[in-house]
């Protein structure tokens, strides 16, 4: 009889101190990435993706990306955020292409008890845990700066941004505002817009160089605009006459760079990014506290200092 | 509970049960801790010891990949035809004839492996050939500002062996390269000289040490003597400066295992140095070589405890069951206490209890035995007490009738002799009895019977008597010899002073539990004195007679209890009253 009971006690006790284990030591769902868009050819989020997996590797969780194919889908966004919250991730890591209509859905995730972390662009309120981003509005700055250096007189520039509505657009154009407007010699045009498309970013500065024969610069705000441009300056024939400031860093854009037809190029750090976003989403997910905000940081890359040690590591992320 | 010593509880069970669970927990734990430490300990040095051997391993594998791309730019220097361009002018047919083949020659060694990325030549007569031919490479005065193409001009012939960096040599061509550059010179300095590129592929690096596992999260990195990253599996993150490795104490140390820390984790280093001034270094971390580390310790303790329950157990239920017996015996002893001795213990085992139980049944015994002794003792006493006293009563009484009777016979009175003769012989008949103690009233009335016929015959005409005892008390049992002493007195001290001729009436009645019998006598009476001291111990009297009384008293007192006895009363010329109490017993009825 005794023996009986102390057979069963040491099971029970056992079984226990297995749970306990389990508990502790394994992790429960995966987190779920949801990036702007999953289309292959832009690299910035590609760089993204490799800083989350570096991130998922060193922490030794799983993490699944979904996304739509277009950034402009906003309500297909919308949709996969919906279903990722019935995954039960650990947490939720997130680049929001509408600051307000991704509101509704980030509440629905906040209540669900599933951590949001904010990556690149942010969201109106205060739902999310962390916002992991470039401060954009020192980009602009930088671009503004660069502009200025290559303008010492200033004349008549033109801003090509990208989707009205979103939050990091307008606060770039804001720093590049920002700067042109210290000086005084500036002519700032309207703002273009070119919704993220190449092509369309190419009709748009065709245009502009056709009605504008005095436009000594162009500002574009990311890279389908840059790209696009660049494009119809150099076809133009007007590269190094209309100095052409960009942001991030496509392989086409290098080339443009090394070329000339892009003086300058305001890259991000979407390694950081797509790295510290994860390792924050696990820190949320443990009850940790995390900061509000973390702010990766950009870099205005030349010909000249594009192939120096620091900047050579950011332009060519190193594809394993 | 103050001041109290270990070991010194109330019961030997506690101090038995305490004694095991403390051995058994200390043994438990010093065994689970040591041998806990000693397996990490092994697992470590293990760990460690593979680590050094793979890093090892890596560091003769980079050896020779540098070693190979050494002995190709020996050999594309040592090409004739390369010897040969240098001394020509550009742009000649022989130049180009020889440009050619030269071209053909470095695309030939390209083409059969995998691991070079470029081979170029870019001599100081503005000549430039590659090991693709007509393909579009960046011109002549871009070339020359690169980097490995100043570092091999300032090593003077000497080899120079660049960091990773991204090869840019074709227009919208990148690629993550090591470089191996060296310049080519004629024997004077003013002969014309150039520098040859060798530019190996990053890729055959990154796969060969990223394969390395050094546990779970270890891994190799490689590092040049600038203290710049050659390789680390965590690249972009070192890169992004999110996470430091100690280069400086990398450089510093020689080829050993060094500990360093970083964010609160231990690892430790394992370096190894290559030819051309590379270190390699293993990182391993210590915590995660034990194995699941927490997974052990809950391990340890969780069969610790069980051991520890297990033991426990054992131990209360050993000192039980030594401790049972004790109990018992001690059980038994207190029914002892109580005065019960006919108890016995049941002796089931040899061992040192069961020689204690053993022996506390022969002491029982024993004492069972002396007391049932004392109190036959007492018994014998008390009767042969009770036997001396009767026998004090008779003597006096014998010499007095045979006196009475002598002088009968004197006188010629022998009915009167015969009468008397007969009664004194029934008298002692039923004076000695058979010996018992208890008689029924019926012979002891018969008794003093006789003895009053003696008695009358003696004092004649003096008094007269009666018996007056309903029938139904006769066979009451009542003590021997008692009535007689009580008759006597009545009539030495009330009838022989008496002028008239006085009465004695015996008589009895139940009272409840009581018997009383009754002497009375309308004699001379005693004063209220005589009365207290009639009771009075060894009253030596004339006749002996205060003897008899007292004598009676004492064996109804003894036989019966206290609480039974004579009783007197007397008024002075009215006369004396005996009551004699005892309890009423009819025959057959045990004591």
């Amino acid at each position: 009889m005794v023996v009986l009971v102390l057979g069963l006690a040491s099971a029970a006790a056992f079984g226990c101190v297995r749970w306990v284990q389990a508990k502790w030591l394994s992790q429960d769902g995966p987190i779920v990435f949801i990036p702007k868009t999953i289309d292959p050819r832009i690299e910035f989020w590609q760089a993204v993706r490799q800083g989350v997996d570096a991130a998922a590797k060193e922490l030794g969780t799983e993490v699944q990306v979904y996304g739509t194919d277009w950034e402009k889908d906003i309500d297909g966004q919308i949709r996969i955020v919906e279903q990722a919250i019935l995954l039960r991730p650990k947490a939720i890591v997130l680049s929001a292409t509408d600051y307000e209509r991704l509101v509704p859905v980030a509440r629905k995730i906040r209540s669900e008890g599933i951590p949001l972390v904010l990556l690149d662009s942010g969201i109106n309120g205060d739902e999310a845990e962390s916002l992991i981003a470039t401060d954009n509005v020192e980009a602009g700055r930088k671009a503004g700066d660069a502009l200025k250096e290559l303008l010492p007189d200033g004349g008549q520039v033109a801003i090509l941004n990208f989707i009205k509505a979103s939050s990091n657009a307008v606060e770039r154009e804001n720093g590049v505002l920002a700067s042109l407007r210290e000086e005084g010699g500036f002519e700032i045009l309207p703002t273009e817009y070119s919704d993220g498309l190449p092509d369309k970013a190419y009709e748009v500065v065709r245009s502009l160089l056709r009605r504008q024969p005095e436009l000594a610069g162009i500002v574009a705000l990311n890279e389908p605009s840059t790209v696009g441009a660049a494009r119809a300056i150099q076809e133009a024939g007007a590269a190094g006459r209309v100095k052409l400031i960009g942001f991030d860093s496509s392989m086409s854009e290098i080339d443009y760079l090394e070329r000339e037809v892009l003086q300058a190029t305001v890259v991000q750090k979407p390694f950081n990014m797509g790295y510290l976003a994860i390792k924050t989403a696990m820190r949320a997910a443990l009850g940790q506290k995390v900061e509000p905000q973390i702010s990766t940081g950009s870099v205005v890359i030349t010909k000249k200092n594009m192939f120096s040690n620091e900047n050579q590591k950011l332009l060519f992320p190193f594809l394993e | 509970m103050k001041g109290r010593r270990w070991f010194q509880f109330k019961s030997i069970h506690t101090n038995i049960a305490l004694a095991f669970s403390l051995l058994i927990l200390g043994t438990t734990l010093i065994q689970s801790y040591s041998s806990y430490r000693l397996s990490t300990t092994s697992v470590t040095e293990t760990a460690v010891g593979y680590a050094t051997t793979l890093i090892d391993q890596v560091n003769a594998n980079i050896q020779t990949y540098v070693d190979n791309m050494e002995s190709i730019s020996a050999l594309a220097l040592n090409n004739g035809d390369l010897q040969r361009f240098l001394s020509t002018t550009l742009k000649t047919p022989e130049s180009d004839l020889l440009a050619q083949r030269i071209g053909h020659f470095f695309h030939a060694i390209v083409a059969s492996r995998t691991d070079i990325a470029t081979l170029l030549f870019v001599g100081s007569n503005g000549a430039v050939i590659s090991d693709r031919t007509g393909a579009p490479i960046k011109d002549y005065n871009e070339l020359i500002g690169q980097e490995w193409y100043r570092k091999a001009r300032d090593a003077e012939g000497g080899i120079v062996l660049s960091a990773s960096h991204v090869e840019h040599l074709y227009p919208k061509e990148y690629r993550w390269v090591i470089s191996l550059s060296r310049e080519l010179r004629g024997k004077s300095p003013s002969d014309p000289s150039g520098v040859l590129l060798v530019d190996l592929n990053y890729n055959l690096i990154n796969d060969l040490c990223r394969q390395i596992q050094l546990g779970k999260r270890g891994y190799v990195f490689i590092v040049n003597s600038d203290g710049e990253l050659i390789y680390h599996p965590q690249q972009q993150i070192m890169f992004t400066e999110l996470k430091t490795e100690d280069i400086p104490l990398i450089l510093r140390s020689p080829d050993t295992t060094i500990n360093a820390g970083e964010d609160g984790e231990r690892k430790r280093y394992t370096i190894r140095s290559t030819d051309f001034g590379w270190k390699i270094v293993g990182v391993t971390y210590p915590d995660e070589l034990a194995g699941d580390k927490t997974r052990m310790q809950l391990s340890s303790a969780l069969w610790g405890g069980l051991c520890l329950a297990v033991g426990l157990g054992l131990s209360v239920f050993l000192s039980f069951t030594m401790t049972r017996p004790l109990k018992r015996l001690e059980a038994h002893m207190k029914q002892v206490e109580k005065g019960n001795f006919d108890i016995r213990v049941d002796v089931t085992s040899t061992n040192e209890i069961g020689k204690l139980a053993r022996t506390f049944n022969l002491m029982i015994s024993k004492i069972k035995e002396l007391m049932e002794q004392k109190l036959r003792d007492e018994e014998i006493k008390r009767n042969s007490e009770i036997k001396a006293l009767q026998a004090q009563i008779q003597p006096h009484f014998l010499y007095n009738t045979l006196d009475s009777i002598i002088w009968m016979a004197e006188t010629n009175k022998m009915a009167e002799v015969v009468k008397m003769t007969t009664a004194l012989s029934r008298l002692f008949r039923s004076s000695l009895g058979k010996g018992e103690e208890e008689v029924p009233l019926s012979v002891e009335l018969e008794h003093i019977e006789n003895y009053l016929t003696i008695q009358s015959m003696r004092y004649r005409n003096r008094f007269s008597y009666r018996i007056d005892v309903p029938d139904e008390l006769r066979d009451c049992r009542i003590l021997r010899v008692i009535l007689q002493p009580l008759v006597e007195n009545a009539i030495y001290h009330g009838m022989r002073n008496k002028a008239e001729k006085g009465e004695i009436v015996i008589s009895g009645r139940r009272a409840g539990s009581q018997l009383e019998l009754t002497v009375e006598d309308d004699g001379v009476g005693m004063t209220p004195e005589q009365v207290r001291s009639v009771l009075s111990e060894w009253k030596a009297d004339k006749g002996g007679t205060g003897v008899g009384v007292v004598n009676v008293q004492r064996r109804i007192q003894l036989f019966y209890g206290p609480q039974y006895g004579l009783e007197f009363h007397s008024e002075i010329e009215e006369g004396t009253v005996v009551l004699v109490k005892v309890p009423f017993r009819k025959g057959g009825e045990d004591a």
